[in-house]
């Protein structure tokens, strides 16, 4: 539950989102958002392992 | 350590001489640092909710922002323990370079955290104050500029290197030398502390601008490219690339958690440590103009900041609809996910721009 205080901030109990909270996240709607973002990565792992069989030989 | 440990073994098995290889360390310093924060990251976020290390959000700030509130934040320990220990295991420790990014690296970390801490722990709003933050973040930037430039040996690593001219190069001497320096390292620490405002926008620009910078601390710390480049050689640079990859692991790795919607938030722990250590890096390989332009959009949003205090002050209007930047365009009414994309689409063209001072000269 959010709560705004009188010093402008609207502070919350801190919850998890993602996997760990799931069914807790006020924004769990939009999680799947982070795929894409979650791909790239993946793909700059997978760049990056390809890159070290330059000197690993 | 562990360069030490294949040093020591390569006495026996002759493959461990595999190791001592700049660009093998760096890469596996990245994937290292990955590996670290994905282990890590999930436990961490779960025990900060358990503390109830919630973000609080400014009310009068985009509306759209509200719902962020509660979001665990602090999330930058994960970057600087995945760094620090991927250093330690990778990089030569009798490196002095490495030593004072690292220090560098803590010592603005350890000032977010109190900032931080105050903020989400004792529920103060103003966190350090503004006063305190930056006689910390200065005795620490001054600090870094005195041993860097008492410890250099070479005219070369004091001059100003001013990008696509072979020949221009100007001696800053002692003096000027720790002035830049301490301005560099504080305005990157703060650039990117302001950039952090939406999810995935400081991190990724981090990890690009820290990969870019560890092919040039590469190429100031080998001779022969230094040489072909003409680039000053500044023995002992080449090692802070392994720096690089480690920042390059934590960052993509902490990005797989802070990917919109953000699980966890770095916070100023993160944010401080991670613009200090990209300052110094630069200082130390003589890119700093290199770093203005990589970096650009810290600068621009740093920027956009100073505007609008200025203007608002003196004609009490406002330039932009709200500063940083990236909220002007969210009012103006780009999602959060096309702001935070096209920003780092801008961060890989500049990346570029600096990346071909390389050669451009």
């Amino acid at each position: 539950m959010n709560r705004k205080a009188n010093d402008g901030m609207v502070w919350a109990e801190a919850d998890l989102r993602g996997k760990a909270g799931r069914g807790v996240s006020a924004r769990r709607g939009a999680r799947s958002q982070n795929h894409p973002v979650r791909f790239w990565i993946i793909t700059m792992m997978l760049v990056l392992t390809g890159l070290s069989t330059l000197k690993l030989r | 350590m562990l360069l030490e440990l294949a040093q020591w073994l390569e006495q026996h098995v002759r493959a461990f001489n595999v190791f001592s290889y700049l660009t093998l360390r760096a890469v596996l310093a990245c994937l290292t640092a990955l590996v670290i924060s994905f282990i890590v990251g999930p436990a961490l976020i779960r025990k900060l909710a358990a503390y109830k290390i919630g973000q609080a959000v400014r009310d009068d700030g985009p509306q759209t922002h509200l719902v962020k509130a509660g979001t665990p934040t602090m999330g930058g320990a994960l970057i600087l323990v995945s760094i620090i220990v991927t250093t330690l295991l990778w990089a030569d420790l009798s490196n002095r370079f490495v030593w004072v990014v690292l220090c560098v690296t803590v010592g603005f970390g350890a000032i977010g955290w109190v900032d931080d801490y105050r903020k989400v722990v004792h529920r103060n709003p103003k966190g350090l104050s503004a006063r305190a933050k930056f006689f910390w973040q200065s005795v620490l930037g001054l600090g870094a500029a005195v041993f860097i430039a008492y410890s250099t040996n070479l005219p070369a690593q004091t001059e100003f290197i001013v990008p696509f001219f072979k020949q221009v190069a100007y001696p800053l001497g002692a003096i000027g030398f720790i002035v830049m320096t301490y301005f560099v390292i504080v305005g990157t620490s703060n650039a990117v502390n302001l950039t952090d405002g939406l999810d995935g926008l400081a991190i990724m620009p981090t990890v690009m601008v820290g990969s870019a910078l560890g092919i040039f601390a590469y190429v100031a710390g080998n001779a022969v490219f230094a040489k072909y480049l003409g680039f000053p050689f500044i023995p002992g640079a080449g090692e802070l690339t392994v720096i690089c990859g480690a920042i390059a692991g934590a960052g993509l790795a902490f990005l797989w958690f802070n990917a919109y919607p953000a699980e966890v938030f770095m916070g100023d722990v993160g944010a401080l440590a991670l613009g200090a250590a990209l300052g110094t890096i630069a200082v130390i390989v003589r890119q700093e103009i290199v770093l203005f332009i990589m970096g650009g959009v810290f600068v621009v949003e740093t920027l956009s900041v100073m505007l609008q205090v200025a203007s608002f002050k003196l004609t009490g209007r406002r330039i932009f609809r709200m500063a940083p930047l990236h909220h002007h365009y969210e009012l103006k009414g780009w999602k959060e996910n096309q702001v935070v994309v096209r920003f780092w689409i801008i961060t890989m063209m500049l990346v570029l721009i600096g990346l071909s001072t390389l050669k451009l000269r």
